[in-house]
């Protein structure tokens, strides 16, 4: 009984998890896993506040009961005596100021530790974040890489985002981190945090964005620093190595991710066109836009776009400038964040799709992808236009 | 037939000609100046209106029972809670005391005939109704899934927010005349139609709490209303003044929009402390405690209300320094909530305390407001606020205090007051296995969501597939659970409310024994009220009253010499 009643306690205190195993960073009833140098002092400020609350839950819980049964009229017929007091200043100024000192103390904590959260050390590994309805990018200036969906972080170092949005207001949370900020349009605001254990955590955006706002996701990959360098290094390079025949693959696992919210894998409309058959109403220039025009009036030698790759790319990087019928024209551009030989693969990726993903939108096991050229045999524009130059300083070729 | 309306001992209640027979048809209702009748009116639009947010409240509680959803698509899902949250502030929690209850019992514990300006009561009614159809207009004009913020720049950019939004907003706008036009009636009835004898400190605590949300009402609300005002010509006419796309800034439409809506927090939960110092009180038969101390804490809340705007925005990018300062201010509003609810404690010390449905709601009140008042220092602590803010630990903590403390007061005071106002008697042992069923089914559906919350689950989700989804399910599953008992808790009372009108025992004039002056006329009261002015004294004074058998009800003890009424104009 007593072993109960101990453990009880400590469940809502927040000392353990029920069913975990001792482990000081580990979920407890209240907190979710504790996986950075900042979560602990914000972890001790809110059980702090639960003692006091508990405290004053059972005093006042207590006395309600009590009173409501020791003092209950069992019948009509009372004439009411009018004992007890109406009025006591002492005991009115004491539960006046003993809760202002208890407020007093827990606005200081809660001071302390938010003011930590504000400043960020002088040495912090920095990280751009872009947030846009429903994705968040992660640019990493250091290495020339950009991540959508995920980001990695090195392991007991200072990390900070520098962050803003393209369109609406959004807001980063990291639960692991206890760290949280909003994102605002024509505006940067920061927050960092030091990551303490390695693992892979969830990030929310946590300011409502419009439809898909849940789906908002992303995942922070905390890595020791060897690990760290080794995929930052791995991700500046890896689609640079890579044969032609492989990008399609790539683009589906590494760049699909951010396009998903909008444009499904399946023929469902979503918010922007479905990539199922994309390549087919390019070519066949059978796709109409919002201002009367038609793709086949657009396409070909000596018109807007030389070659059905080119209006892809155009609608990569500058989204507004065409919208397509039936569409709000939601999507933002895409500029600085791919590079060329990027934007190559996801052309690619959306030539071959068929071959990629099932009837369904799943990605299909090994897929067949040796001949790429089985198709019209073009070749891919930005690898002509010849200015991928994999340090991250990639010119546009603007038409 | 002069004392037919002022309590005596022997007399039995032959009043035949009450305001709800006094005139008859349709019009005498819709072109009423009579204060009972609008707020009646008030009442069953409120309480329809209630209804509405209901549904939406459980189309969003179906919904996540699964971590992908399981009713609705995205899209809808936004909007159900976008008009769950839009209908109950603005349709029902703001206008549900002060304009049912309160015009209804106002104006009767002053002993006066009516407010002092009844044609603007009729037509701060009228105001209401519009802003409701408003509403519905939003639903069919392209929907609303703004959230009942209205954030910008989403819901200025016509690309993003859908089309109802200037329908919605317009309907906001009026909607807050209506809810000025109700505080300033109150403000100036109560400063000028107090009877002689009735001191500001003699007054009932209701009015006193009714008093500070007039002041709010009327200063606040205007606010708001330059906002959505402001919201609506950067949507139309695309002027920038908040979108930064234009020009614009985000952050300063949130600054404008809690300016009003932080103190609009204290217009839904004042009234409701106020209707607990009555309840509380009356149905313990035991003066209550401190009063000064009460009527004070709400001056002080509704001043503290005006300065605590910021602490909705710890985590918008206002500097450091001002979230500071807001943290530190948002506390003192714990003060004198804190000291109420130890007044009421104190009030219950040596009474006689009844336990029916209305005093059930009163406790249940006093364990759900400590909980929804203790749960308010983690959010206004800057440390543990970061990590809380936008999830369902906000959600549970203000559905704590803006359904489980504000609604829950209301339906208690709607019972508290029924008899009253419709001459019957509910049945009791439906009005507590009711009570026990809301009041279980809120602590589940609402308990579960701190946990929720401070595990990390953002508010406003239609889905929650994640790394976290299974234990955010345990929880999710939970709270609807709770939400399900809820509901059938509050039909439950819908029906045996409903019932009591065919075949409720009639209700004598003081079925509960109060002394506040409504406790005095008869149910219902009459046309006018008072056929005479009556005598004000004690209104916390039980003493004087004893349980009449032959009434059914308390009458004044016979051997007590009732207060003579005063001639001289009540002292300011």
């Amino acid at each position: 009984m007593t072993a109960f009643v101990t453990y009880m306690l400590m469940t809502l205190l927040g000392t353990v998890m029920p069913g975990a195993a001792e482990d000081a960073t580990a979920r407890t009833f209240w907190m979710p896993e504790s996986a950075s140098a900042q979560a602990p002092f914000v972890d001790h400020v809110f059980d702090f506040i639960n003692v006091i609350c508990y405290i004053f839950l059972v005093l006042i819980t207590i006395i309600l009961v009590y009173f409501a049964i020791r003092y209950r009229q069992k019948k009509n017929e009372v004439n009411f005596s009018g004992d007890g007091p109406v009025h006591s200043t002492p005991l009115e100024l004491t539960w006046t100021m003993v809760p202002m000192l208890l407020v007093v103390a827990i606005f200081y904590l809660g001071m302390v530790g938010y003011l930590d959260l504000r400043r960020s050390p002088a040495n912090a590994y920095e990280v751009s974040v872009t947030a846009q309805k429903w994705t968040w990018s992660f640019d990493h200036p250091e290495f020339a890489v950009n991540q959508g969906g995920e980001v990695y972080v090195p392991l007991g170092r200072p990390v900070e985002f520098l962050m803003t949005s393209a369109d609406v207001l959004h807001s980063l949370f990291i639960p692991a981190f206890r760290v949280k900020q909003d994102v605002v349009p024509g505006r940067y605001s920061r927050l960092w945090f030091e990551p303490t254990k390695p693992g892979t955590y969830q990030l929310y955006c946590t300011e409502y964005c419009g439809r898909d706002h849940s789906k908002m996701l992303a995942l922070v990959h905390v890595l020791p620093e060897d690990e760290f360098q080794a995929a930052m290094g791995k991700l500046a390079t890896e689609y640079m190595d890579l044969p032609e025949h492989d990008l399609p693959t790539y683009a589906l696992d590494r760049l699909y991710n951010r396009c998903s919210s909008c444009h499904s894998l399946d023929g469902n409309m979503v918010v922007g066109p479905s990539f199922k058959g994309l390549w087919e109403r390019t070519t066949s220039g059978e796709t109409a836009f919002t201002n009367g025009q038609k793709l086949s009036d657009l396409v070909g030698p000596g018109k807007e776009f030389e070659t059905p790759e080119d209006y892809i790319r155009d609608s990569i990087v500058n989204p507004q400038h065409l919208i397509v019928q039936n569409y709000a024209g939601a999507m933002p551009s895409f500029q600085g964040q791919l590079k060329e030989r990027q934007i190559t693969a996801l052309i690619l990726m959306m030539k071959y799709l068929d071959r990629l993903v099932d009837e369904n939108g799943n990605p299909i096991e090994s897929p067949d992808l040796n001949e790429l050229d089985a198709g019209d045999g073009s070749g891919s524009p930005a690898e002509e236009a010849g200015s991928e130059t994999g340090t991250g300083q990639s010119k546009d070729n603007g038409e | 037939m002069s004392d037919m309306t002022t309590l005596t001992p022997d007399q039995p209640i032959l009043v035949r000609d009450n305001y709800l027979t006094h005139s008859r048809g349709l019009l005498s209702w819709l072109l009423t100046l009579d204060h009972k009748r609008i707020g009646l009116m008030y009442l069953v639009s409120v309480l329809g209106a209630f209804f509405m947010g209901g549904v939406f409240a459980l189309l969003v509680r179906t919904q996540l029972l699964t971590p992908e959803g399981t009713i609705m698509e995205q899209d809808q899902y936004n909007q159900a809670f976008t008009l769950h949250g839009a209908i109950m502030v603005f349709l029902v929690i703001i206008p549900s005391v002060p304009a049912s209850l309160g015009n209804f019992i106002l104006p009767i514990m002053l002993g006066a005939k009516d407010v002092a300006f009844p044609r603007l009561n009729l037509f701060s009614y009228y105001l209401w109704v519009i802003g409701a159809i408003f509403f519905v207009l939003a639903l069919f004009t392209g929907g609303l899934d703004t959230g009942w913020t209205f954030y910008t720049p989403y819901s200025t950019d016509t690309n993003s927010a859908m089309g109802g939004v200037i329908p919605a907003l317009t309907a906001v706008f009026i909607l807050g005349f209506a809810s000025i036009f109700t505080g300033m009636n109150f403000m100036v009835t109560i400063h000028r139609l107090r009877p002689p004898g009735m001191t500001w400190f003699r007054m009932p605590l209701f009015l006193w709490s009714i008093y500070a949300t007039a002041v709010i009402q009327v200063l606040a609300t205007p606010v708001l209303g330059i906002t959505l005002l402001l919201l609506i010509i950067e949507r139309a006419f695309g002027i920038g003044i908040f979108n930064p796309a234009l020009g614009g800034d985000p952050v300063l439409y949130q600054h404008f929009f809690w300016f009003y809506s932080h103190p609009a927090v204290y217009i839904m939960i004042l009234p409701a402390m106020g209707i607990i110092s009555e309840l509380i009180s009356v149905h313990s038969h035991r003066h209550i405690f401190g009063y000064k101390f009460i009527a004070w804490s709400s001056v002080a809340i509704a001043v503290f209300s005006f300065l605590v705007w910021g602490h909705h925005m710890f985590t918008s990018g206002q500097s450091a320094l001002v979230t500071v300062i807001f943290s530190a201010i948002t506390f003192s509003v714990a003060i004198p909530s804190a000291v109420k609810v130890f007044n009421w404690l104190a009030t219950m010390y040596k009474g006689h305390i009844s336990w029916n449905t209305p005093m059930l709601y009163a406790m249940g009140f006093l364990f759900i407001f400590t909980i929804g008042g203790l749960t308010g220092l983690h959010l206004g602590t800057l440390a543990t606020d970061v990590h809380l803010h936008d999830t369902y630990f906000v959600v549970a903590h203000f559905h704590y205090v803006m359904m489980g403390s504000a609604l829950l007061a209301f339906i208690g005071g709607i019972h508290h007051w029924w008899p009253k106002m419709t001459g019957r008697m509910y049945n009791e042992n439906a009005g507590r296995v009711a009570w026990f069923l809301v009041f279980v089914g809120f602590n589940v559906t609402f308990m579960s969501q701190f946990m929720l919350g401070s595990q990390g689950m953002p508010r406003r989700y239609a889905t929650y597939e994640g790394l976290e989804q299974e234990l955010f399910q345990f929880y999710h599953v939970i709270s609807t659970m709770g939400s399900y008992v809820m509901a059938i808790g509050f039909l439950m009372t819908a029906v045996y409310l409903l019932l009591s009108l065919f075949n409720g025992r009639r209700a004598p004039t003081n079925p509960w024994g109060g002394r506040s002056l409504e406790w005095q006329c008869a149910s219902p009261p009459p046309h006018d009220n008072f056929s005479e002015q009556p005598a004000v004294g004690d209104c916390y004074d039980f003493t004087v009253l004893e349980w009449s058998e032959k009434e059914q009800g308390y009458v004044w003890r016979s051997d007590v010499a009732r207060p003579e009424p005063q001639s001289s104009e009540g002292g300011d």
